[in-house]
């Protein structure tokens, strides 16, 4: 088709995605939304396949396209116009229920010519817990309201009954009301702008260009998948709750111009909620693949005919009904990011001309924390530490991570500030800061995580209370790369304050080891942070890059003054030690890395 | 010809990145116009030299127009330049211990992603932060902690401010200290404290305190202000200072106002203290500009575009308000002050035309050939295509009359280089490829304001669109008409408009108090917040010299929904002090506000709504330079009239018989339709076949749609 | 692909790399040419493979309180570069990198 036209649509195609993003966060005006990112909006064509991705938490672009098909599945025959469709079943497409997708049908002249869709995290979904994350359910029952398809809008109109059955099973409908209305004007937004374009150019030539798009995008990472080299790279992610632990294990084969991912060798479904579906594990092994591999290459279809997933059915990576999967988002979900990621970067980094694309693991790690409680104000808030958005850059071919620098799935976020926090819940923070020796040791080193400390402050209640599905605790999840070492685990310590004191804690210059009392590990489950006492959380950083005694001295004495990198670390990981005013002892350094290297040559080849 | 020697002058120059633009206004009510290169770090030689680029024409020296001259306004890309070239002082950073690296960590990935195209947003692996500018090791946490409520919970420990001072400075070798703890908007005492410590400790050190420069919520944004106006404030205050004594030199006595980011003017005095204020003040005072113009003409909502040689910026003039930046930046720094907001992507009329090897597309920019090498048709050494290079071949330059005959355009060497580099790749005529560019261009500007307008809950086709620069009239006819706004003006003074907005301009101040009450707060309590703004800007402005009937005190408040996320700055529209009926009005101004910008259905009434933030603007208001007026004549537009050729027009889809006009030669009343250009002595001004344009009396040209 | 046989080493990552062709193939460091065995046999098994309890190996901030969390460490047995690292529980099979040709 004529390529200046086919230009100006493709162009105007992006920005109806972003306009509707726009739309979304405005009539949201939700922080986890807002601040987090946590959204997604994207177009598909009529038959549900992904036409064009926007940037968002990209493990839903393709879960998206799976529940437009499960509503056209469902629901053929009976698709009018200005109908909007709830689904969030994640047996059926969704990745867990509080993250619920709107899909709207798109006609022109009684036609339906295209979907949009879109999801936010909504704040509640009436699961045994509040907030979405339910580390208490045993199964997907206990894991709040959940549809296969329901029809929420007819005809422009919205349906009251359904919406306020939904309304009725959440512990804050206000704010679930709006979570909707803002799902439903983005899509407005996407099918008014959709419709112009098509009255525009003519149904014809959109579509023709609609075509030509996925078209492009197929022939394009086909022709990237046969620059890069065939073979197979294989990765394993832990993932420890509540005392158990299991495995994901991906190996990733390429052959000329075709990538599969096989999960076979994986653990068997959990007993928590941390499972995933396939149809999340799909999106979640696309989430890093679209900016890794795709990062030129517009996001859609094309990308995903390439591309085979071999799921094991009853395994952690494609649960059976109904296994619990609330937490699969921060669970088997996100380890199959890291592990996607880490396949795919040992894939580019065998690549002379892609290595420098090569990541190791960002931020491989969220700590789902939402506090609840009375705050000092009298009022009721609840809401999740958004330092879990923070995140931590994985090292790269060239240069280190970014220190606390994100996530590859959601390549937009950021967290609160603190005075954010303290202004609406009853909290002081002791510190947040950089964490030392938290990314993964290399030649480039992975970039730091974070840590912080809590106190109740000022609370009616005397504290609050907060729902943690954390997990990464006992295992180090950011892989490194080429010899790089993992960025270190997260940690999440109750400090118990001895008795007798007055008042909670105001200082803690030397972090958790100045914090009195009891430490208690712990991970999973729903705690009390009250009186004196202490919430300790640090998260990990991101996977190294290389052999870490061939990290330059200087900058290891860098890392050590500003506090990245101990300096037991530097002398014991990177073999560098330093002189007195804190440069690197030039002997001592070589003779400290002679020594590392002697140490592992003393045993024998392992076989 | 000499004017007469009792006209006195109001001479207003802007230092942009290129050029430093100066605008006189006589009080013979005569315009004259000059212009000059920047130059860069010494900027102060630029303002003297584009001054004396306007005094030549007028017959006058620079001293004679100086002499002459009663107030002299100036705007200056001073700071940001600072910042961009990472030119200002060691600085170091005292701050809250256990919240040393707040700073570096940006709010997480906030500062690796913010301030990059979508592209680059989508390809992470090649991500980062720019380089703080207070290095880590020049950052000191000393103990100390104020709380949510302003309460003290842990007193400063002087001792420990003591040593941090004497290692940055003896030690680290800082030149300028920032000073930020958590909560110091709420109770700034610690802070002012350092202050004093400082100046006894380390004297002649530059001191930014975030309590002063950004009373405001948010520790990262106000430290990063802090650190932003210490790393530039001593470069701002001797800039000020030496072009005032320049000017002194050269025989000016009179005032120095400099324009802010916000659109209001201070004293030089004043303004030396605040760098950050003076952040694009460039691009704040031409959507002033616009504004100005817009009232004038009776237009409030004004949608102001600017397109030059490397960036297009547009600004959004809605009810006659201004609109004001949520997270504005500076480079990729974020801070917090007030600032007109201006939306700035890279595509100009240096942008490079290429095709895509891949997908054999073609793609305009983001590359950009500058002004060195500039396009190909300049003759300067570009050999790459660009926008400018497609406009000369769809006929909308005028190879023999380019900038007065100052250059002659290279039309063979230019169609030579587009067939081999983008029409033939592309399999099209150069003709065909230059018109499918031309309209990619114009589509893809018409998605950018609507985005830009969408995400203020506005629609383009309420408004009025103003262009600007260089490239801006040769395609603002056309997405004007895709974004079917009302009109589109191409004002007289557009070339020189950052400097218009100068003139256009105010004296204000801003002042704001944080504090989270609620709605149904009693006036009384909200009274005497504005109250002891209102003295203190009183008294300011009395010491500028603003006499009491000149001054105003606008009032306005920050409210949002409980537990959202969104606050919108409403002004107060009832009399002030404020009634309980005043109160009520307020808020139901913001929830129409509220609506009208995030959308139907947005508003969250449940929640219960409250407000965190009182701002006063005081203005000390100014006097307003006449634009000249001529009564509009006859339609004829046949006297400007100055041939024929082929041009590119939108309705055919092809190149037709174009009417080519001079714009010196047009007077206010003639009127024209396309397809024609208008070539001014900076720009063209192209029209499709259903553009009608029209001369009005201030010799703007008003272009409008239909039959 | 062509009949003429590669001759550039083919890398499996940064570290190490195929070199030789057909039944001649070999793995190798890439920091010292350092042999690591046949082509069709992973390289790990000619790599000299360390254990070390994560607490052990990377200090207190990989101390987890757990005991059975290993750093796998692979090193060259020339010139004792690390090639790879895996975290592991006693007993996971060694991940296995290859490259097809």
């Amino acid at each position: 088709m004529d390529p200046m036209t086919f230009s100006i649509i493709r162009h105007r195609l992006f920005r109806i995605v972003d306009e509707a993003v726009i739309t979304l966060k405005h009539v949201s005006g939700s922080a986890i939304t807002n601040e987090g990112h946590d959204l997604m909006v994207s177009l598909y064509r009529a038959d549900g396949s992904l036409l064009m991705g926007g940037v968002g938490f990209l493990h839903h672009l393709t879960s998206a396209a799976e529940a437009c098909k499960a509503i056209i599945r469902r629901f053929d025959g009976d698709i009018g116009e200005g109908d909007v469709f709830l689904l969030n079943d994640p047996y059926t497409a969704a990745l867990h229920t509080s993250d619920i997708y709107l899909v709207s049908p798109i006609h022109v002249e009684g036609r339906l010519v295209a979907w949009s869709a879109c999801f936010v995290h909504v704040t509640d979904i009436g699961a045994v817990n509040p907030g979405g994350f339910a580390p208490q359910a045993p199964d997907i029952f206990s894991e709040g309201f959940s549809s296969p398809g329901l029809r929420l809008v007819r005809g422009g109109e919205i349906c009251r009954d359904v919406l306020d059955t939904i309304l009725n099973m959440v512990r804050s409908p206000e704010m679930v009301s709006l979570d909707l209305r803002s799902m439903i004007a983005c899509n407005n937004v996407a099918r008014d702008r959709m419709q112009a374009l098509f009255r525009k150019y003519g149904a014809q030539t959109v579509d023709a260009a609609c075509a030509t798009l996925i078209e492009q995008s197929e022939q394009l990472f086909r022709a990237r998948l046969r620059e890069l080299p065939d073979g197979s790279w294989q990765s394993r992610q832990y993932l420890d709750v509540n005392g158990t632990t299991a495995r994901v294990v991906l190996t990733m084969t390429k052959t000329d111009d075709r990538l599969v991912f096989d999960f076979t060798g994986s653990d068997p479904q959990s007993a928590f909620s941390i499972n995933c579906t396939k149809w999340a594990s799909l999106g979640g092994l696309f989430a890093p693949l679209f900016p890794l591999l795709c990062y030129d290459i517009t996001w859609n279809e094309g990308v995903i005919r390439p591309v085979t997933m071999i799921a094991p059915e009853g395994s952690i990576v494609n649960c059976t009904r109904p296994a619990p999967v609330s937490v699969a988002t921060v669970g088997a979900i996100q380890s199959v990011n890291n592990a996607a990621c880490t396949t795919i970067g040992k894939m580019l980094a065998a690549s002379d001309r892609y290595r420098d694309e090569a990541t190791a693991v960002w931020h491989a790690n969220h700590f789902a924390i939402f506090k609840f409680g009375r705050n000092q104000r009298g009022g009721y808030s609840i809401g999740i530490l958004t330092e879990t958005f923070a995140g931590a850059g994985g090292a790269r071919s060239f240069a280190d991570g970014v220190e606390i620098g994100g996530e590859i799935p959601n390549p937009i976020s950021r967290m609160a500030n603190v005075e954010t926090v303290e202004a609406s819940f009853p909290v002081r923070y002791l510190f947040r800061r950089r964490a030392i020796d938290s990314g993964g040791p290399g030649q480039y080193r992975g970039g730091t995580g974070g840590e912080m400390a809590l106190v109740p402050h000022k609370a009616p209640d005397g504290g609050i209370d907060y729902v943690i599905s954390g997990k990464g605790t006992r295992h180090p999840m950011s892989e490194g790369l080429a010899g790089g070492w993992p960025g270190a685990p997260n940690a999440y310590v109750w400090v118990h304050a001895p008795e007798g004191g007055d008042g909670a804690p105001v200082v803690a210059s030397d972090g958790l080891a100045a914090l009195e009392g009891d430490h208690q590990r712990v991970s999973w489950g729903v705690y009390p942070l009250r009186g004196r006492d202490a919430l300790y959380v640090r998260w990990n950083g991101g996977g190294g890059w290389g052999d870490p005694v061939t990290r330059d001295p200087q900058a290891v004495a860098d890392d050590v003054a500003a506090g990245l990198v101990s300096p037991g670390a530097a002398l014991a990981i990177y073999g560098v030690a330093l002189d007195g005013a804190g440069g690197p002892d030039a002997p001592g350094t070589e003779r400290r890395r002679a020594a590392i290297r002697a140490e592992r040559l003393e045993q024998e080849a392992a076989q | 010809m000499t004017p007469a020697a009792d006209v006195t002058y109001l001479v207003a120059t802007d230092v942009g990145g290129t050029c430093t633009d100066t605008i006189v206004f006589g009080s013979d009510g005569a315009i004259h116009i000059g212009k000059a290169l920047s130059t860069p770090p010494a900027f102060a030689d630029g303002v003297l030299n584009s001054i004396a680029s306007a005094a030549g024409p007028m017959g006058l020296t620079l001293e004679a127009l100086l002499a002459r001259t009663h107030l002299f306004i100036h705007g200056s890309t001073v700071v940001d330049n600072t910042v961009l070239t990472r030119d200002g002082a060691r600085t170091g950073l005292i701050t809250t211990a256990g919240f040393e690296d707040t700073l570096h960590v940006t709010r997480g990935a906030y500062g690796r992603w913010s301030g990059l195209t979508e592209d680059r947003i989508k390809h992470p692996v090649k991500t980062d932060r720019a380089p703080a500018l207070a290095l880590r090791d020049h950052v000191m946490g000393v103990p100390e902690r104020v709380d949510c409520d302003g309460d003290v919970v842990l007193p400063l420990d002087e001792a420990a401010v003591e040593r941090a001072v004497r290692h940055l400075v003896a030690g680290k070798g800082v030149q300028a200290i920032a000073v930020s703890f958590l909560w110091s908007f709420l109770n700034p005492a610690h802070e002012a404290r350092v202050r004093d410590i400082i100046a006894r400790v380390a004297p002649g050190t530059y001191v930014t305190l975030s309590s002063d420069i950004a009373p405001v919520p948010g520790e990262y944004e106000r430290t990063s202000t802090a650190v932003i106006n210490a790393y530039a404030g001593e470069i701002t205050r001797s800039y000020l200072t030496s072009l005032q004594s320049l000017l002194a030199d050269r025989g000016y006595r009179g005032a120095t106002m400099v324009m802010q980011g916000y659109g209001g003017l201070l004293p030089a005095s004043e303004a030396a203290a605040r760098a950050v204020g003076m952040i694009e003040c460039g691009p704040a005072a031409g959507v002033i500009g616009a504004k100005f113009l817009g009232d004038l003409m009776g237009d409030r909502d004004v949608i102001a575009a600017d397109m030059g040689g490397t960036t297009f910026k547009v600004g959004v003039i809605q009810d006659s308000l201004l609109e004001y930046a949520r997270e504005p930046m500076v480079d990729r720094f974020h801070y917090i002050a007030p600032k007109i907001e201006v939306v700035s992507i890279g595509a100009g009329g240096g942008s490079i035309v290429s095709v895509d090897p891949r997908t054999r597309l073609p793609r305009v920019g983001p590359r950009s050939a500058g002004a060195t090498p500039g396009p190909i048709c300049y003759g300067q050494g570009g050999d790459e295509p660009t926008l400018t290079d497609v406009m000369l071949m769809i006929g909308y330059m005028d190879p023999g009359h380019f900038l007065g005959g100052s250059i002659t355009l290279d039309r063979d060497r230019t169609e030579r280089l587009f067939a081999q580099k983008v029409a033939d790749p592309l399999g099209l005529s150069p003709t065909e490829a230059a018109i499918g560019i031309y309209r990619i261009a114009s589509a893809q500007i018409t998605d950018l304001i609507r985005e830009i307008t969408v995400e203020r809950g506005l629609d383009p086709r309420d408004f009025v669109l103003h262009a600007f620069g260089g490239t801006c009239g040769m395609l603002a006819a056309a997405f004007g008409e895709e974004l079917s706004v009302r009109r589109v003006v191409i004002p007289y003074t557009a070339s020189v408009n950052c400097a218009f907005g100068l003139v256009s301009a105010d004296i204000a101040h801003e002042y704001s108090v944080t504090r989270t009450l609620p709605a149904a707060t009693p006036a009384a309590t909200l009274n005497a917040l504005f109250a002891d703004m209102e003295t203190r800007a009183r008294a300011q402005l009395e010491a500028e010299g603003v006499p009491p009937d000149r001054m105003r005190m606008e009032w306005s408040a920050d409210l949002r929904y409980t537990r959202q996320v969104h606050e919108v700055t409403t002004p107060v529209s009832a009399a002030t002090p404020l009634t309980e009926d005043g109160m009520r009005r307020l808020v139901d101004d913001f929830e129409a506000l509220y609506e009208r910008k995030y959308g139907k259905g947005s508003a969250y009434r449940e929640a219960g709504i409250e407000m965190t933030m009182f701002r006063l603007t005081a203005r000390g208001l100014m006097p307003r330079p006449r634009l000249p007026e001529t009564p509009e004549g006859a339609p004829d537009a046949t006297p400007a009239l100055m041939g024929t050729r082929p041009i590119f027009d939108g309705a055919s889809g092809g190149m037709v018989p174009g009417r080519i006009y001079d714009f010196t030669r047009l007077q206010p009343g003639m009127e024209l339709s396309g397809p024609a250009v208008i070539h001014t002595p900076i720009t063209t001004i192209a029209l499709h076949t259903g553009h009608h344009a029209r001369m009005d009396r201030w010799r703007n040209i008003v272009v409008e749609y239909g039959q | 692909m062509t009949g003429t046989a590669p001759t550039t080493d083919r890398h499996i990552s940064p570290a190490v790399a195929l070199r030789g062709t057909g039944a001649a193939a070999r793995h190798v460091c890439t920091a010292c040419g350092g042999d690591l065995g046949p082509a069709d046999r992973p390289w790990k098994d000619h790599a000299r493979c360390r254990e070390i309890a994560l607490h052990l190996a990377g200090g207190p901030a990989y101390d987890t309180g757990e005991r059975e969390v290993f750093l796998r460490q692979f090193c060259c047995p020339g010139c004792a570069t690390l090639l790879d690292t895996e975290t592991a529980m006693a007993g996971d099979p060694w991940l296995t990198d290859r490259r097809a040709g």
